[in-house]
């Protein structure tokens, strides 16, 4: 046990392990929340202000996102007060916030309840209120569930919550111990309640019953302290829409609350008794569109409502008359193409009075216009404050939702603050006209990453023969830069201050504004391309956003559409010549569901469109490459073309022009394709050939040539193929006892995962692509009969992880399991087949010898990658991103298949191979994210840096977080710890010893030659 | 009402197969001291298909859990914690805790049970850096290394001082010894192995037996070789 202590401190040496200087300089973490919902009121992002003390109050943004977080976002500076991240199968259907707690229901029918301390995001209360499994399942997701929060007199408000659309119960906010419950006698029935509307005596309860028609309203009122219904009526109404057509009301004073509902043109609404035997009221006329709920009917009693026109009215409890009755209209509000539709939200100032915003894109002014409402002022009368910022529609596309927050400065001045998000997922706060923060939430969407190479920086030498004068003028002109240049040599040579591989990196742009390549190349451009329609290119050392571009939709930019990203790929490099240019592919899934493949084609400097010169500020416009989905694709690194394969198997060439066609046409007899074809659930893995079309000239289609021979009960997941193009260093691997294991690189090896249908298990296949023959088979237990398989292959190395959770017998246990296997060519060292040129027919290409050896880590994980370098000299570590939102890198000596169940033989020591173990340690150290949490990963990706020693290393899921790595230390490079004061005092000790020695060597010498 | 949801709560209950919640705390310790040190927290049983939040007072409740093994384990981003096997069973009412060691097999069970509802507390805080290092001159001399060529220095420096003052008959031993230690090391150079062990036995008071010089000379050679040709 010892020897193996010390043997793993060995493997863990300090180049591992990160410095805290390093922490920040080296690596960047964007910490991130989501594309905000804004489906329904319930959900939808708020301001909401908390009094810390007395006479202060601090606010935040409350918002739920489409990754599944609820977050506080400050308002001050756009930073992460706090996130709760939910787990994929328990959405979070609906928030609810008082003073300082923020209660929110998950789950399927509002499944589990917690609430949250709105400044710290600490958990307060965490319940379950029925099996999410028994869930009513509802469409859209937040129907059927309502939560109100009632102060009490202990510190935490009573949560009163509505579930499953028939349940209520009244939970203690403290104890979360529930004191009463109540469920809809009849489930069956059609009446399915939506709102809670609470009273600190009655709870009313309001439903929709479904008839043939349309949907009736029916209440019930509920005794707040004891949950006894005390009436239920039916209220005789026309509800064409559903629960968005009807609004509870209630104002700040102890007013009774009313209920309004949109019922045929006309807005009707009725007083909340308990005994519900009010009469409804309804406005005049049939004039009205649609209601909007602003968000300010608890509390504040208003609501807006769309007339015929488009323009918009906002109504207010009429607490003398009866019903509701309109207090304003928004002037220019009707529908006219010199605007665009309007968003509307209400908000809050410090002291609690409601205003009311109107957001709306001029197209005459180009610019997005803000007109807030503020009733209070001008005696009661009411005033609109409007101003016009600028909004930049052009990268950040539309505006589709807005909140408000305000300021009464005396008098007329009001200031207000805009939060709003847009359809690329941008989050803007502007306070007035004047932008405040941007975050960029759609890069938790993140579909396709690639880095790509900066070029150097190239002296701006003009080419042209230029005269002795001109050569003269230049050289005095380049001169005024050799003052700085000399006190950075100087500094340098005396201080020793190099540029080190851990040291922050300059900004640095050639003449022309753009990136250029550092010394190491660590710096990069990330192209990264979003579900929400946008793509970025990121700077690799600090995150920051170089360029981006919003993806047009094309000929479906008419109807709406959603761009799903695919693969991004580069065709030109810096090695080209040229800046570099990168395809994203993309799939177009149009409103009306037809489905096309788009490419679009960029400078990756720039974002530039690299198809044709379009303005910059435009939209970037793609090409229609099939005009249906896309089935396969992959890129010929030698030739730059990306080769997409129709769901007719016809094969599409991009770029299309004669060169890529003779190029491809010279590939195209000994392209091989494993394409997964049949329907999800029942997919099957078909190895197919190209072959010339003979119909059309210049045109390919794939034919079949074999199937897998699975079980037929297996599904295949997911198809992964080797981290490719990079280069392999070493052939095999020489053994303590001098004879070699030769690697099997055959480069047409696939990682294959599928699914079992009837036993809960799942496979991991690793094939030759060429004729489908298994190399490699393993049968894992799929958790809890789901496959959670990740796998990596690289040369001949394929790590995969899964849970086992199945006890066969004794001396078995659970883990997170990780499996190391290495392929290597014959049967037995020395044995060398050639498999890296040989050809996939020969008899030879499967004779292969599997070492493999299983390994339980501490935590479950959710991706994993190799490093990757420039040479492939550098050892391969593995990194994980874990459960507990950690990147963790594990050392490839560490997972190595042929560690010694024993103590490790002399011959073995020498190979460096240390006693298996089959726990891997939780090394804090080796934890690359150190402090951040970087959350959900869904991918890692590695690219190569200058320096062979050195791997950058992207995730992104829901957080990004970019980092280099060094698995066998910086070789190449002088180390951070290298002491430069210690060579130079032992040099100049040396010295001194030197020149006090030496007089007296001389004398004694002399002396010798006087006496001798 | 209330009848009506208890009828309803108790149904659900007769359908649905034995299940408890599974409760347990978080205490606080001097590597932990509160939720706020904690941050966000779970606990998860198993690869985390049941879990639990950590609230503000350390508590958690794991809902639904089903009789079987499970092992369980907190997930704090800076925080380690031990891990527990629980054991849940149809007939008992109460799950059996017990301390679980990661890689060690589940069955057979550890003897030691723990309490229940589960105690836990944080084993130790994650730390993420190395120690940089830093140029320290004392430390440098403490360096053996360093001590070992300090003191050679010193003894060269000093020799001829010290035989100076050396008396004339210590002196010529003196010399007299290193004479011969230098020719011992001239005839092992130049391979004379027979030499230089007769100059030892020379140097040596006892007689020895013949007997046992000619058996040394028999292993030495090849140790002398080997050592020489190393050099």
């Amino acid at each position: 046990m010892f020897c193996f202590l010390i043997a793993i401190l060995a493997v863990f040496p300090g180049v591992l392990a990160l410095h805290e200087f390093e922490a920040g300089v080296v690596d960047w973490h964007k910490t991130l929340v989501g594309v905000p919902l804004a489906h329904s009121p319930s959900i939808a992002s708020v301001f909401h202000r908390v009094h810390d003390t007395a006479n202060t109050t601090r606010s935040v943004i409350l918002t739920a996102t489409r990754s599944n977080v609820l977050a506080a976002l400050n308002p001050g500076d756009g930073s992460v007060a706090w996130r709760h991240i939910f787990e994929p199968e328990d959405p979070v259907v609906a928030f609810h916030r008082q003073r300082d707690t923020v209660a929110a229901l998950s789950g399927p029918g509002g499944a589990t309840l917690r609430s949250f301390s709105a400044l710290t995001g600490s958990l307060l209360l965490e319940t379950r209120l029925h099996d999410p499994s028994s869930g009513h399942l509802s469409e859209p997701i937040d129907v059927g569930t309502a939560l109100a929060l009632q102060a009490t007199e202990s510190s935490q408000p009573d949560i009163i919550v509505l579930t499953d659309g028939h349940s209520v119960r009244r939970i203690d906010g403290a104890t979360s111990e529930m004191k009463w419950g109540w469920t809809s006698a009849d489930q069956t029935s059609l009446v399915i309640y939506t709102k809670l509307v609470a009273t600190p005596s009655t709870i009313y309860l309001i439903g929709l019953a479904k008839s043939i028609k349309s949907n009736t309203l029916h209440i019930t009122s509920l005794s707040a302290a004891t949950g006894e219904v005390i009436e239920d009526v039916s209220v005789p109404s026309h509800i064409a829409d559903g629960p968005g057509d009807v609004i509870p009301l209630t104002s700040s004073s102890d007013a009774v609350p009313r209920l309004a509902w949109f019922d045929r043109g006309v807005i009707r609404s009725m007083l909340l008794t308990p005994d519900l035997k009010d009469k409804p009221a309804s406005t005049k006329e049939a004039r009205y569109r649609r209601i909007i709920d602003i968000g300010l009917g608890e509390g504040h009693g208003m609501f807006l409502a769309i007339q015929g026109d488009g323009s918009s009215r906002v109504f207010r409890i009429d607490e003398e008359g009866p019903g509701v009755k309109a207090i304003w209209e928004f002037a220019d509000s009707a529908e006219s193409n010199r605007n665009a539709e309007s968003v509307y939200s209400g908000g809050l100032d410090k002291d609690g009075y409601p205003y009311v915003a109107r957001v709306f894109w001029s197209h005459v002014l180009a610019k997005a216009n803000a007109h807030v409402f503020v009733p209070h002022l001008a005696e009661g009368q009411g005033l609109v404050a409007g101003f016009a910022f600028p909004f930049d529609t052009r990268t950040h596309g539309i505006i589709n939702y807005v909140a408000i927050d305000n300021a009464h400065h005396g008098g007329f001045q009001v200031l207000t603050r805009l939060f709003l998000t847009t359809t690329t997922g941008a989050v803007q706060l502007w306070q007035k006209d004047s932008l405040q923060w941007t975050r960029e939430e759609g890069l938790a969407t993140i579909g396709a990453v690639e880095f790509v190479d900066l070029p150097e920086e190239k002296v701006v030498h003009s080419s042209k023969s230029e005269v002795f004068l001109e050569r003269v003028v230049r050289h005095f002109k380049d001169a005024k830069d050799f003052p700085s240049y000399l006190i950075a040599f100087v500094n340098r040579f005396l201080t020793g201050s190099y540029e080190t591989p851990s040291s922050a990196l300059p900004f640095s742009a050639n003449a022309s504004g753009l990136l250029t390549r550092d010394t190491f190349g660590f710096r990069k451009i990330i192209v990264v391309a979003t579900a929400a329609g946008k793509i970025y290119g990121l700077d690799s050392t600090s995150g920051d956003i170089v360029w981006s571009r919003v993806l047009g939709l094309g000929w479906a930019g008419e109807i709406g559409a959603t761009i799903h990203p695919v693969k991004i790929y580069v065709t030109r490099t810096v090695a080209d010549g040229d800046t570099p240019q990168v395809v994203v592919v993309t799939q177009r899934r149009a409103e009306n569901t037809l489905i096309d493949t788009v490419l679009f084609h960029v400078d990756a400097l720039t974002g530039e469109n690299a198809r044709d010169s379009s303005s910059s500020g435009e939209i970037l416009q793609g090409l229609d490459i099939i005009s249906g989905p896309l089935v396969d694709l992959f890129f010929l690194p030698e030739k730059k073309v990306i080769v997409l394969i129709d769901e007719f198997l016809g094969l599409h060439l991009y770029p299309d022009n004669g060169a890529t066609d003779e190029a491809f046409a010279k590939v195209a007899s000994s392209l091989y394709l494993p394409l997964r074809a049949g329907s999800p659930g029942n997919r099957r893995l078909v190895g197919h050939k190209v072959h010339p079309n003979p119909e059309l000239h210049d045109r390919y289609f794939a034919s079949p040539v074999w199937t897998t021979a699975f079980p037929a009960s297996e599904d295949i997941l997911s198809v992964i193929r080797p981290s490719n193009s990079q280069p392999v260093a070493s052939l095999g691997k020489v053994l303590g006892n001098r004879t070699t294991l030769y690697k099997y690189l055959n480069p047409n090896l696939l990682a294959v995962l599928t699914a079992s249908k009837t036993a809960s298990q799942c496979s991991i296949y690793v094939l030759d692509s060429v004729k489908g023959s298994v190399v490699y088979h393993a049968s894992v237990p799929g958790a809890s009969g789901v496959c959670d398989v990740k796998a990596n292959l690289v040369e001949n190395w394929l790590v995969y992880y899964y849970y086992n959770g199945e006890i066969n017998g004794p001396g078995q246990t659970k883990g997170h399991t990780m499996v190391s296997v290495e392929f290597y060519e014959g049967s037995k060292p020395d044995d060398k087949t050639g498999s890296s040129d040989m050809s996939s027919y020969s008899n030879k290409s499967i004779n292969v010898s599997v070492y493999e050896q299983a390994f339980l880590l501490p935590y479950g994980i959710t991706a994993l990658a190799s490093t990757s370098t420039k040479f492939g000299m550098t050892t391969k570590d593995i990194i994980v991103a874990n459960q507990n939102h950690q990147v963790q890198s594990i050392p490839r000596r560490l997972l190595d298949p042929r560690r010694p169940k024993r103590k490790p033989t002399n011959e073995e020591m020498e190979e460096m191979l240390i006693q298996y173990d089959p726990l891997l340690p939780y090394e804090a150290r080796s934890i690359l994210s150190h402090n951040n949490q970087v959350a959900n990963v869904q991918r890692i990706v590695t690219s190569p840096a200058l320096l062979e020693s050195t791997s950058l290393v992207l995730v992104y899921g829901l957080d990004l977080f970019h980092t280099r790595v060094s698995p066998s230390g910086t070789f190449d490079v002088l180390s951070e710890n290298f002491n430069k004061a210690q060579l130079i005092f032992t040099v100049s000790g040396l010295l001194a010893a030197i020149i006090i020695t030496r007089p007296m060597v001389r004398r004694k010498r002399l002396r010798e030659k006087w006496y001798q | 009402m209330r009848f009506w949801f208890l009828t309803a709560s108790l149904l659900s209950l007769l359908c649905s197969v034995f299940a408890l919640d599974l409760h347990g705390r978080i205490l606080w310790n001097e590597v932990c001291r509160g939720a706020q040190e904690l941050g966000s927290a779970k606990a998860i049983l198993d690869q985390g298909k049941l879990q639990g939040g950590v609230k503000w007072d350390g508590t958690f409740v794991i809902h639904d859990v089903h009789p079987g093994t499970y092992i369980l384990s907190v997930l704090a981003h800076n925080y380690t914690f031990d891990k527990l096997r629980i054991d849940v069973s149809d007939s008992d009412s109460l799950p059996e805790v017990r301390p679980y060691i990661p890689g060690t097999p589940l069955s057979p069970p550890s003897q030691i049970m723990l309490p229940y509802p589960i105690l836990l507390s944080a084993r130790q805080k994650n730390s993420y850096f190395a120690p940089r290092q830093s140029f320290n001159l004392l430390a440098m001399f403490q360096n053996p290394m360093m001590m070992m060529m300090v003191a050679a220095g010193v003894m060269m420096l000093g020799a001829p001082y010290l035989l100076k003052n050396l008396d004339p008959d210590a002196l010529a031993d003196f010399k007299e010894q290193q004479a011969k230690m230098t020719g011992i090391q001239n005839s092992i150079q130049s391979g004379d192995i027979k030499g230089s062990i007769s100059a030892l036995m020379d140097n040596d008071d006892k007689p020895r037996s013949t007997g046992v010089s000619t058996s040394q000379s028999n292993q030495t050679p090849t140790k002398g070789r080997g050592k020489g040709k190393r050099r």
